[in-house]
């Protein structure tokens, strides 16, 4: 993920715990199943996510742009097929019903949470810091720990040699053909040696990583120590507050039609 | 079972993954680009997320890659930003579970097509019963979720099963695979020779 | 006095699964503490292997069946492989070494202060220790690469060829700052490019191409009794290159065919990432040249080539046989390439079906083919490892491959990044000559390489490149010890 953006206090919550929350959270919004109440919980979140997150206007309504989506495509099959009594409008297959309606909204709402709560974490959240703290405070196995690390550190690796092996395809004169058959034929032309390579390269690294006396001990001391602060305590009261105020707001005053 | 999986296991699996993690992200798009016609074509194509655990155990063919591998999988795509969100992460378990209690089930001796199968159907049944928590979809008209179903059925069958066996067999012919797999004895009885 | 042994193998036999052949059939060898010796052989002949065997990488980590009557491991070490970019496990330059300190459980409280110490030691100064790895340099990352090893305070170093990817200046800085770190240690070391190296080792253990060794002694006795052998089995030498010079006559003219030129730029650039990492004000181009882009690391070398190939955004004007570039369909009609990391081109499984590749995509006679492919194989000594899979090979045997995969098939312009990095002598001298008899035939080659020696006896004219501009442009005119030298002065 991209980090231009400027630290705030969310950077700076415990990531495991601001991970376990998130989970949380995710889990609680399961057994949501009034729209309003989704709604508020919702907005609660995006508003966390507007103000903390320290990135640009700019780079959040980019990303923005998919969550709108996820919201439409969610919610529009449950509003056309929907089951429902009270119905609104039919025609064809498509039926609209008052319910059917209103769960398509929750279900939206829930996705669109549910994405808010992702990005909130994975853009305030640098992965070394993450799988040092769950090492530290969850007792994950260093072993997976170092593992994910260094295949985060991959990602970029894969990418330019995916540039490589298109460019190294057009050296040895595969764009030419055309077609269907041709189709089939990159596919596995690009994704074959992409990932033995990839494999590869992993292989070598876990390797060098042994080379370097890497054991899988539990018994080691960590570059940067992680403990808890002030600012979970924050992170920690704003998710009940925004649940209570949201529980509250939804029976008082309901904006959706009940 | 010895004593878990190798630091080397590990890593190809997680690398494996978040391969696939890539490929997820791009495959939303997709998803998304035929979802609104909202009569579930695309749930055929939602199989494709049920591949890495496949391949990955086809490729190291040990125990707990399975599961180790949809996990990742998920963390890659949710690490790289996708909209999903922490949903991919819950899935990702639950799919990546009944997969690898496949494997299980048959004592992680089976590598054929048919057990690559096997494993493409749980996994779709898994991802059905975090639908029925999650999407409510139980509140589909039956019509249109027996369409739903099947179609992610046959999908899964198509991608995580057939597509990744086939995936795998081409990736033993780049001779990857030997990395990664135990060595045969008669490859040490070899040493005596003259 | 006898020495404390560090490291021996006793009758190791080793053979790699799937392989006939034992690669190592009762080899013996024995490591003294303090001792710093150099492995040399041909490209092929096990060095790589047995410096993993005497690590204990081989076969703790990396499963190859072998057996020992005794195997002594040193119990600390530190291993510099060839491929910086495989090599690290975190994305910045301080959590690598923090990474090796942990594995310690060195205290926190002492890490900044141990990677600092340990960074200044191998030279390598950054403004902020937390710097990304992908923004250094390749020189930088190996540099990196030492220094972690050199935090494990390791009783024996290995090192497989760290300088492969490096500059003359780099290479030289590399081994004058290994001669100040690793005077107390046990340093074992393979190696090709050996100007720089003699100085530092004591000891030479020299292999034959079937994996056997065939001396083992102090350098000056070994490098002085076994010049024959060496210069049979293709081993690098002092003084190779003038025996080479003084036996074959290398005569050449500017330009086989004089006349229009068939590659032009001015004001042309070459972008990554909308920056632009080349620039060349003008240049022609003509039949039959040979010439050599010098420059240090990260100058711009292989941007050039990328730019010339259009595999990156390219600005002003670029006209190959007198066509735009834009009006050209295929440049690859006229240009054919050998990338730096020859990984990145196999795309066959098997060493043979890599050279036939491109014919094969052009529908060549399968007679015609196979006459062709086996030529190659030839040529570049790959013939017993034609059923391989190319990744198995040798870094020296896929080097080659990826030049005989590139240039089986005849084009104006041969592009090559470092064709000659990681070769013994008689392979580099096979591909200048490979490359020789194509320029006489009137085809182009362009091609980036460190190697002075190159530039000063096969190539017509060199360029220079400095921060991202060729700064210079010369003809090559003087041929300093090769006799009847007026008659390449134009
Ligand atoms: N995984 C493998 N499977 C089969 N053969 C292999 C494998 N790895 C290496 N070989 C073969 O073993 C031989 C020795 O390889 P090694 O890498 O040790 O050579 P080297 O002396 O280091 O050569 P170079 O100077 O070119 O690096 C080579 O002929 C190579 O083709
Ligand atoms: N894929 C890339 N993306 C962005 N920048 C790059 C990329 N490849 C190279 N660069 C940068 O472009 C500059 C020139 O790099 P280039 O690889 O052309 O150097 P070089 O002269 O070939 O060096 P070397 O001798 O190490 O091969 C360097 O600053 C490098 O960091
Ligand atoms: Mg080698
Ligand atoms: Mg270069």
């Amino acid at each position: 993920m991209n980090f231009a953006g400027a630290e705030t206090w969310l950077h700076k919550v415990n990531p495991s715990l601001k991970l376990g929350i998130l989970m949380v959270l995710c889990l609680v919004a399961l057994f949501i199943h009034d729209s309003n109440y989704m709604m508020n919980v919702t907005i609660g979140v995006l508003l966390l996510f507007l103000c903390f997150s320290g990135h640009s206007i700019k780079h959040m309504l980019f990303l923005f742009v998919p969550f709108c989506f996820i919201f439409i495509s969610t919610s529009s099959a449950m509003i056309f097929f929907g089951k429902g009594e009270t119905l609104w409008f039919k025609w064809g297959l498509i039926s609209v019903t008052e319910e059917s309606f209103m769960r398509g909204l929750l279900v939206g709402f829930r996705a669109m949470l549910f994405a808010a709560l992702g990005l909130t974490f994975s853009l305030t959240t640098r992965p070394v810091n993450l799988f040092y703290s769950l090492m530290q405070q969850v007792k994950l196995k260093p072993k997976y720990a170092y593992s994910f690390m260094a295949a985060l550190r991959l990602i970029p690796i894969m990418m330019e040699e995916f540039h490589m092996i298109r460019n190294a395809m057009k050296v040895r004169g595969f764009a030419r053909s055309t077609g269907i058959k041709a189709i089939y034929f990159k596919l596995k032309a690009y994704s074959i040696p992409l990932l033995s390579g990839s494999i590869r390269r992993a292989h070598r690294i876990a390797v060098a990583m042994e080379a370097k006396r890497f054991t899988d001990t539990a018994h080691r001391t960590y570059y940067y120590e992680y403990g808890f602060s002030r600012k979970d305590q924050v992170f920690i009261l704003y998710f009940i507050i925004v649940l209570l105020a949201g529980f509250y707001l939804a029976i008082h005053f309901p904006l959706l039609p009940k | 079972m010895k004593k878990g999986l190798k630091l080397t296991d590990i890593l190809v699996t997680i690398v494996i993954a978040v391969a696939f993690g890539i490929v997820y992200i791009l495959w939303g798009s997709i998803y998304y680009s035929v979802k609104p016609f909202g009569l579930h074509l695309d749930q055929l194509i939602y199989g494709m997320w049920f591949m890495a655990g496949p391949v990955a155990f086809l490729v190291l063919r040990k125990p707990g890659v399975a599961l180790l591998a949809e996990i990742a999988a998920a963390s890659g795509e949710f690490f790289l930003g996708s909209p999903w969100g922490l949903t991919v992460l819950l899935y990702g378990v639950v799919q990546g579970l009944f997969a690898e209690l496949v494997f299980m089930a048959f004592k992680y001796k089976n590598f054929n097509l048919a057990i690559a199968v096997l494993a493409a159907i749980a996994s779709c049944l898994g991802s059905v019963v975090m639908d029925f928590a999650y999407g409510e979809i139980a509140a589909l008209s039956v019509w249109n979720l027996l369409l739903f179903l099947i179609a992610r059925f046959i999908g899964s069958i198509f991608f995580a099963g057939v597509f990744a066996y086939y995936l795998v067999r081409v990736l033993e012919a780049t001779g990857v695979t030997n990395l990664v797999r135990p060595v045969s004895s008669k490859e040490y009885a070899e040493l005596d020779q003259k | 006095m006898k020495m404390e042994r560090i490291a021996a193998v006793e009758k190791l036999r080793l053979k790699f699964p799937g392989e006939g052949a034992l690669l190592f059939k009762d080899l013996t060898v024995s490591i003294d503490k303090g001792e710093k010796v150099l492995l040399l052989g041909p490209s092929g002949s096990g060095k790589s292997t047995l410096l993993q065997v005497l690590s204990g990488l081989i076969p703790q980590s990396i499963e190859v069946p072998m057996k020992a009557e005794q195997l002594k491991c040193p119990a600390s070490w530190g291993f510099v492989f060839q491929d910086p970019d495989s090599q690290f496990c975190m994305p910045f330059a301080d959590e690598e070494i923090a990474f090796v300190l942990e594995n310690l459980c060195v205290p926190k409280e002492e890490m900044r202060e141990k990677i600092q110490y340990y960074l200044n030691q191998v030279g390598l100064k950054l403004s902020d220790i937390h710097t990304s790895i992908d923004t250094l340099s390749g020189g930088m990352k190996q540099r990196l690469a030492i220094a972690s090893v050199l935090a494990l305070e390791p009783e024996v170093i290995f090192l497989d060829e760290p300088t492969a990817m490096l500059d003359p200046q780099g290479t030289k800085e590399m081994w004058e700052m290994l001669k100040e770190v690793g005077h107390d240690k046990t340093v074992i070391i393979v190696e090709h490019k050996i100007d720089h190296v003699l100085e530092f080792i004591e000891r030479i253990v020299l292999f034959n191409d079937a994996g056997q060794i065939i001396a083992d002694g102090p350098k000056e006795n070994i490098l002085s009794r076994y010049k024959n052998e060496m210069k049979e089995y293709g081993i690098w030498f002092p003084g190779v290159w003038d025996d080479y010079i003084q036996e074959h006559e290398i005569i050449r003219e500017h330009s086989i065919h004089d006349g229009a030129s068939i590659l032009q730029l001015r004001d042309f650039g070459g972008f990554r990432k909308k920056e632009a990492k080349i620039k060349v004000e003008q240049l022609s181009v003509h039949k039959g040249e040979w010439i050599v882009i010098k420059g240090e690391n990260g100058a711009g070398k292989s941007t050039l080539l990328h730019a010339l190939m259009q595999f990156i955004h390219t600005t002003g004007k670029y006209e190959l046989a007198g066509t735009p570039i834009k009006k050209v369909k295929n440049p690859t009609d006229y240009l054919t390439f050998v990338f730096q990391n020859p990984e990145f081109q196999f795309v066959a499984n098997s060493v043979y079906e890599e050279i036939a590749y491109s014919l094969r995509i052009n529908k060549k006679h399968p007679q015609e083919i196979a006459v062709r492919v086996q030529e190659l194989l030839d040529v570049f000594q790959m013939e017993a490892h034609q059923a391989n899979n190319p990744f198995q090979l040798s870094m020296g045997q896929k080097r080659r491959l990826s030049v005989a995969a590139s240039i089986v098939i005849d084009k104006p312009i041969i592009l090559l990044d470092e064709p000659t990095f990681g070769q013994d002598s008689k392979n580099t001298f096979a591909l200048l000559e490979w490359f020789e008899e194509y320029r006489s035939r009137g085809v182009t080659v362009i091609m980036v390489t460190h190697d002075d020696h190159i530039s000063d006896h096969f190539a017509t004219r060199v360029w220079t490149v400095k921060d991202g501009h060729v700064i210079s442009d010369q003809n090559v005119t003087q041929q300093p010890r090769v006799p009847m030298a007026e008659a390449y002065i134009f």
